[in-house]
């Protein structure tokens, strides 16, 4: 296994998974890059996210 | 009123709440028919993971008293109702369809099953759905897969599987379903009924467990889009509890159900299913047929182009996973082994996401709802696949594994718009195909209303699967 994914699993705190599913823990990493990649962030560096932020009158 | 000679089992909501005026049918003569057929079907099908029959007894007999003194307490006064295993019902298990939660007894009712019951639901169980509305269907859970009644051989979709599979086989007329990638439309395309995810905020999600709170919908799954409208205006609301809730007025979704659709513009999203995931023949075919209907019925159709599907698939993933990954990271640090192979494997990518990926998905998240407001300033509703393929054989992992992500239902998971999907046809090999309809926000009564005029042109409605 890349030392980089397991090391981002102990992170995690996936010591556990990384021990018992090991093939588990590298697909998810591969996943997450792959999903990460399909994501076309906004040109505009002043695109808010969604929600935005909201303050509301309380009490 | 009741076509003469109607099933019991087949009977909607409608027509059901028409006998019991008429005299001609009671609660307790209703629910012993539906508990003979599910006693009949569900050791093929799986759609229950627990009925509560002797509770369904009580509670039919209690309507049929009430009704004989003159007392209706509502719309849906003794109509029995089947609630998706991941919704709270006081006194039952909500088990996720996992070993994780087991053993986690619900307290109270979550809100809409509350509403239901408000309005005279008979509650019938707890019904299948994919390991945390996330992980299925899997063989390795403590409860079997729903299987589909149009061929038991085939998969019901998901992750509302034992909604879909239960309503389609004439087990219960009503269902709730939830949805955060597709998981109400899903079932309702592959198993031949109506499914709607409403407005993101329209239904309240309290009492529900979560798997992705900014994605999370609960909806209505029915047998015609009349009884969908009728579960809808019981279920919407706002509460003040639930952070997403939409500060809303009670809609009246059946009011304007039969007022067709001559005039109102419908936009096609064809390269969902032409070029950004071609669709099997069937269910392409199906698709012009729903235009060809609709122009008959009046409609005026016109092509119209969004970003591409694997945009919006994307970013519900990025959203998805990270969100979930909140709210499973304890159990899958301490009981990774506890899940199914499925959802461990589809819930631990949100530990290698980052913050960046998220706030950028989250981003990018509102262009995209703008552009699909965009198109509806000149279009009262789009039109587009639900599903690209017919179900999969249950058993074949891979083949089920290559289709599921084949859909167009995620998109508006990310944007928050009302979507409805329902059958359009069968395929070759006999199995459900289907169409959904999207609306503008909080105008779900209108997706309704294009869903009916389709549904009555087109009469799927009256095909029941051969089981």
């Amino acid at each position: 296994m890349d030392p980089t994914i397991a090391a981002l699993a102990k992170a995690a705190g996936l010591d556990k998974a990384l021990s018992e599913f090991p093939a588990d823990i590298e697909a998810a990493a591969a996943q997450a890059l792959g999903h990460a990649e399909a994501v076309k962030y906004p040109a505009d560096p002043a695109a808010e996210p969604w929600p935005p932020m909201h303050a509301e009158p309380t009490l | 009123m009741t076509a003469p000679g109607t099933a019991l089992h087949w009977l909607t909501a409608t027509e059901i709440a028409q006998a019991y005026a008429a005299r001609t049918l009671s609660p307790t003569e209703l629910v012993q028919a539906l508990l003979h057929r599910i006693e009949h079907l569900q050791p093929r099908l799986h759609a229950f993971i627990r009925l509560d029959a002797d509770a369904a007894m009580d509670a039919a007999k209690s309507a049929t008293a009430e009704l004989h003194a003159g007392r209706v307490r509502g719309p849906l006064h003794g109509i029995p109702v089947g609630i998706k295993d991941i919704i709270d019902v006081a006194g039952l298990p909500t088990t996720a369809h996992s070993k994780i939660l087991v053993d986690n007894i619900a307290n109270q009712d979550a809100v809409c099953v509350a509403r239901l019951r408000a309005a005279g639901a008979i509650v019938m169980g707890k019904l299948s759905t994919h390991e945390f509305a996330i992980g299925g269907p899997s063989f390795d859970l403590p409860f079997p897969p729903a299987r589909n009644p149009w061929n038991p051989r085939h998969h019901p979709g998901g992750s509302s599987s034992g909604s879909g599979a239960g309503l389609a086989s004439g087990m219960f007329p009503l269902a709730l379903g939830t949805d955060t990638g597709g998981s109400v439309r899903n079932p309702a395309s592959v198993c031949g009924i109506v499914g709607l995810k409403p407005t993101y905020g329209l239904v309240s999600r309290r009492g529900v467990f979560p798997l992705a709170f900014t994605l999370d919908h609960v909806g209505p799954m029915t047998r015609t889009v009349a009884d969908n409208a009728l579960l809808l205006e019981v279920l919407a609301g706002h509460d003040p509890d639930d952070p997403g809730s939409a500060q809303t007025k009670a809609g009246h979704f059946s009011a304007t159900l039969d007022r067709g659709v001559d005039g109102l513009r419908i936009g096609f999203i064809r390269h969902f299913h032409e070029t950004d995931m071609p669709a099997h023949p069937d269910v392409t075919a199906a698709l012009e047929d729903v235009e060809r209907i609709l122009e008959a019925e009046g409609a005026i159709v016109k092509t119209v182009t969004l970003p591409k599907l694997s945009e919006f698939a994307g970013i519900n993933r990025v959203i998805l996973c990270s969100e979930a990954w909140s709210i499973h990271a304890p159990w899958l640090r301490e009981r990774p082994g506890d899940y199914g192979a499925l959802a461990r494997r589809r819930l631990l990518p949100g530990a290698f996401m980052t913050a960046g990926d998220y706030v950028g998905a989250q981003r990018r998240r509102a262009e995209l709802i703008a552009a699909v407001n965009d198109k509806l300033r000149d279009f009262d509703v789009l039109m587009c696949a639900s599903s690209m393929d017919p179900a999969s054989e249950i058993d074949d992992a891979a083949e089920t594994a290559r289709t599921y992500p084949r859909q167009a239902r995620a998109p508006f998971n990310v944007t928050g718009h009302p979507a409805l999907a329902m059958m359009s046809g069968l395929s070759g090999n006999g199995l459900p195909v289907s169409v959904q309809f999207v609306g503008r926000y909080f105008e779900d009564a209108t997706v309704l209303r294009v869903a009916a005029a389709y549904e009555k042109a087109a009469g799927w409605y009256k095909k029941h699967p051969p089981i």
